[in-house]
């Protein structure tokens, strides 16, 4: 409660510098905005929905290219984190990967997919899935051979090992590997709205460039720091917090 | 051997090993529930390959009780191990109620030394966890991991994570856990050695009074005479490099035993006596690494087993 406090204490007195620069005039209106003319862009954003059509439309898209990642990403992994030979070659590709920022998928997603949603979901996916497996693999090489033992004793055999022991076992470093692939699936997905022409709310900010209106820009920033406050407030840290729990890493 | 006052009830049986031809027979092994028969197993280590245990025969009855009993690195563990269908002997066979093992199998559960427990799970649901495997269904499942919970004296403690437990009660849930499953028999591993000697103590009593009521086959591997002595019906005692059966006891003593009777005492003392060659050689080992020829094998032999923990789909 006290650091609710203090963190409100500290954004008001932000909003107040804020305002106070606005006051001073130093910058024409297009280049620094007042707080107020971004609330109120925020709020004819909501009312006129294009905003909210704007988070809808973005939600989709990654719900979808994220969607595929997870399920891939573990699958993946588990192959990596399980079998020698796929480690030796997928293991080594996943890894030679991640070096490459997400974007760098954009011009081979557009030659295949085109000017659409699916080059944008592409770049989603590929933003999520390498963290996605790799945390799966850590996981994986991270379950102690006990359970495995204690559970085919009790007569836990191929696929049911995998779901009943293995994939919970490596729950808590499948949820890091997931934490990070969203932050990079949603970078990914404002990156690719911003350069394909096709709604959301990267395409919103670009919008907000074209018509030199800098509260548009400045409200559909916020948006978007707030929906990745909100998911990771939302879901990730109760998750991580239940696993903890469980497992007696902190004290409930 | 010398006779010590007030044990002459103790019987004492000079190993005789089993004939194999004769003894494998199916309608032989009806009741018994357990025949190792030939059962070899060497790793390999710089100096060539370390018999780990070496022509290792054994018959265990139907609800018999059999303590394995050996000083540390005689092979106690990988026999359980190949019993349980987690390692593969090099020769020889494992029957077990009449049919050759094949791998792990939930006929044949193991107690490890840890629990074992799955801290995802709060404690009924890793009583359900070999249910869930078998198929039965959530009521019937949820009734029968209470049985067994009730028996070990934890349903208060039914939905509480696994790391609000202390050690003694892992293993009791380890123990429900087993059982729930209806084994044709209980491998035990080391299962108290973990724990601190009270703690102990109340879980040979607890599962004496399981094995009386349940009537289970259990095979019980431990370095603890005593607990052997309180716990079996029959001890089997190995040797070190190559591990071989040395000597078979029989204890003959009412039960539920006590650590601290006086009768266990002297059973294991005499007990003792028997391993302390044993015993000494291990030492003699341990000290003495470089001059000491026998054990040159056995000290070089350190790489672990190699234990099959399941990689194919």
């Amino acid at each position: 409660m006290y650091g609710m406090l203090k963190r409100a204490i500290f954004f008001t007195l932000l909003a107040g510098l804020w305002q106070l620069l606005f006051w001073l005039g130093i910058w024409p209106e297009y280049v620094l905005p007042s707080p107020v003319s971004v609330c109120k862009t925020l709020a004819r954003g909501f009312q006129d929905q294009s905003l909210l059509i704007g988070v809808a439309i973005s939600m989709k898209r990654i719900a979808i290219g994220y969607g595929i990642s997870l399920g891939v990403g573990i699958f993946v992994g588990l192959l990596i984190g399980r079998f020698r030979i796929f480690e030796d070659t997928l293991g080594s590709l996943i890894s030679g990967l991640q070096t490459l920022p997400t974007i760098c998928w954009l011009p081979l997603s557009l030659l295949w997919f085109g000017l659409n949603d699916r080059a944008i979901i592409f770049l989603v996916f590929m933003g999520a899935v390498l963290s996605i497996a790799t945390g799966t693999d850590s996981g994986v090489k991270n379950v102690p051979p006990l359970y495995i033992r204690a559970a085919k004793t009790m007569g836990a055999k191929k696929w049911k090992l995998y779901l009943e022991v293995i994939i919970p076992a490596a729950l808590p470093h499948i949820i890091i590997g997931m934490k990070q692939g969203w932050s990079f699936a949603w970078r990914s997905l404002m990156a690719g709205e911003l350069l394909i022409v096709c709604l959301g709310l990267g395409h919103l900010l670009m919008i907000g460039r074209e018509l030199n209106d800098m509260s548009q820009v400045i409200a559909v920033m916020m948006v978007i720091i707030l929906i990745g406050i909100l998911v990771d407030r939302l879901f990730f840290m109760k998750v991580e917090r239940h696993i903890r729990e469980r497992w007696g890493l902190v004290k409930s | 051997m010398s006779e010590s006052v007030g044990v002459d009830n103790l019987i004492e049986l000079d190993y005789v090993k089993i004939d194999g031809g004769q003894g494998t027979s199916k309608a032989n092994s009806a009741k018994r529930d357990l025949c190792i028969q030939h059962v070899s197993k060497s790793f390999q280590s710089k100096n060539g390959s370390v018999y780990v245990l070496e022509d290792i025969n054994l018959e265990i009855n139907q609800g018999e009780f059999v303590c394995l009993v050996g000083p540390s690195g005689c092979g106690k563990t990988t026999l359980m191990n190949i019993v349980a269908g987690l390692e593969k002997a090099d020769s020889g066979d494992v029957w077990a109620n009449g049919r050759r093992i094949q791998g792990a199998g939930p006929d044949r559960v193991v107690i490890f030394q840890e629990a074992a427990l799955f801290p995802w799970l709060n404690v009924i649901k890793n009583v359900e966890f070999g249910l869930k495997l078998k198929g039965i269904s959530g009521r019937e499942r949820r009734n029968i991991a209470l049985e067994y919970l009730k028996m070990v004296h934890l349903t208060k403690f039914q939905n509480s994570h696994i790391h609000e437990l202390s050690g003694g009660m892992k293993q009791r849930v380890a123990i429900a856990r087993a059982l729930a499953m209806n084994p044709e028999m209980l491998l035990m591993d080391e299962p108290f050695s973990a724990l601190d000697a009270q703690t102990r103590w109340i879980l040979h009593y607890e599962l004496q009074n399981i094995w009386m009521k349940t009537k289970k086959t259990i095979l019980f591997v431990t370095h603890n005479i005593r607990e052997a002595v309180c716990l079996a019906d029959r001890i089997f005692i190995l040797s070190t490099s190559p591990g071989r059966i040395k000597k078979e006891f029989a204890i003959d003593l009412p039960r539920p035993r006590d650590d601290n009777d006086v009768n266990v005492a002297e059973y294991s003392t005499r007990i003792m006596q028997e391993l302390k060659a044993e015993i000494d050689k291990v030492v003699r080992c341990e000290m003495d690494a470089d001059s000491c020829v026998e054990c040159d094998i056995k000290c070089t032999s350190v790489e672990p087993a190699k234990t099959d923990i399941g990689g194919g789909i």
